[in-house]
């Protein structure tokens, strides 16, 4: 059984370098497994660090090592996902669920009065185990200073909780994402599944009926430049981010564009020169076209 | 039924080379090297660049066929496996390049690494 060190503390890369290296790595050391402890330590950063209405935590994780399963196994989840190249190289996945029975206004109700408990819903702004019976069991009109949960959750049909659950669970895959890149490892969101093969996965991974796919997390050792080619177009900040209103673009301050530059966060762009001679190369090595 | 360079001549040839040059710059010799095994697909196959392009996007079972003997042609004129598998590939490009989608398997892990 590994032992995790105890003597050595754990240091991460600083934040800024942690968003400004996440991209979608896709070429993957085959042949090196990921150690465990990263593994836990991913998931232990999800558990915390996620955010979600009413604490309901609907994120459910299915971690499978290529090495420990076998080759029917293996083949028939690649096949489920189309054989794609990303999915058949990374020595780990991680498949992410959202419990819809979380997003559930009994479930909710649980959650919110352990938050009433824990002093995070103080009562200061209107919380306590009545209103919440109250909003939620009875359907009854918010009272001013709390959030109108008749509306979004009394009586609300499965359709929009397993919405809410695999909204929800996104958000923990890209916190993953961050957690994975924090630990030296490539990672990368990509489908599970064609959704009409989806069954394939549930029998194989034996997951219950009111969990809904969200993402397969590709986790493993990057093969490509740790630049993995430069980071990926994105849209301008301007047109995506707005003050005030929705119509006057967030005022994007040069200096603060330099010092994120210098911390790392922003990067060149992609394609650095030598991307396609890199993955010319990968290309042989794993045995694609190009 | 060899063309050598009259498969420029074809649309579908240019159209390869026009999208992998537009991204990897690929050199004359590489360029022979792949031209000459397409060109020795085609003859095996005996029909043009084109037609085997517009049957494969137009019937899937066709295409199927084409991977087919593909492996069969590479099976024989490369001995060695990892020679036939980069040799499918360049046909496997011409394929993708064109929009004939192809799955390509790749090179199974070395020994003792596990399934991936």
């Amino acid at each position: 059984m590994a032992v995790v060190e105890q003597s050595r503390p754990l240091v991460g890369t600083n934040f800024y370098q942690v968003c400004g290296k996440r991209r979608s790595i896709r070429w993957f050391k085959t042949w090196k497994p990921v150690e465990r402890e990263r593994l836990q330590r991913i998931l232990e950063v999800v558990r915390v660090a996620t955010s979600s209405p009413g604490n309901i935590q609907p994120w459910r994780a299915v971690v499978v090592e290529q090495s420990k399963i076998s080759p029917e196994k293996r083949e028939r989840l690649l096949r489920a996902d189309n054989m794609q190249g990303g999915h058949a190289g990374a020595p780990v996945w991680i498949y992410w669920f959202g419990d819809l029975e979380c997003a559930q206004p009994a479930a909710f109700k649980q959650r919110l009065r352990e938050l009433i408990r824990a002093g995070a819903a103080p009562t200061s702004h209107g919380w306590s185990d009545e209103v919440a019976e109250a909003l939620i069991d009875r359907g009854e009109e918010a009272p001013e200073g709390l959030p109108e949960l008749r509306e979004i959750l009394h009586g609300i049909p499965l359709e929009a909780s397993a919405a809410v659950a695999h909204a929800e669970t996104v958000g923990a895959a890209d916190i993953a994402l961050l957690a994975a890149v924090n630990e030296g490892l490539g990672t990368c969101l990509c489908m599970p599944a064609a959704p009409s093969r989806m069954g394939v996965v549930r029998e194989e991974l034996g997951v219950p009926e009111t969990w809904v796919p969200a993402w397969l997390q590709l986790v493993g050792y990057p093969v490509e430049e740790s630049d993995a080619g430069g980071q990926r177009p994105k849209l301008p900040f301007e047109e995506i981010f707005f003050e005030g209103d929705a119509r006057t673009p967030f005022r994007r301050q040069p200096e603060v564009v330099r010092e994120l530059e210098q911390a790392g966060l922003l990067q060149a762009p992609a394609p650095t020169p030598d991307r396609f001679e890199e993955l010319k190369r990968l290309a042989q090595l794993f045995g694609y076209p190009i | 039924m060899s063309r050598g360079a009259d498969l420029l001549a074809y649309v579908s040839v240019r159209r390869w080379i026009s999208s992998v040059d537009g991204l990897y710059h690929l050199t004359h010799q590489e360029w022979h090297l792949r031209l000459s095994i397409l060109d020795e697909f085609c003859s095996s196959l005996g029909e043009d660049p084109d037609h085997v392009i517009s049957a494969s996007r137009l019937d899937r079972e066709a295409k199927v066929e084409y991977m087919r003997r593909l492996k069969h042609l590479t099976g024989e004129r490369y001995p060695e496996p990892r020679t036939a598998h980069e040799a499918q590939n360049v046909v496997r490009s011409f394929f993708i390049h064109n929009g004939a989608r192809v799955l390509t398997t790749p090179f199974p892990p070395p020994q003792g690494a596990g399934g991936g």
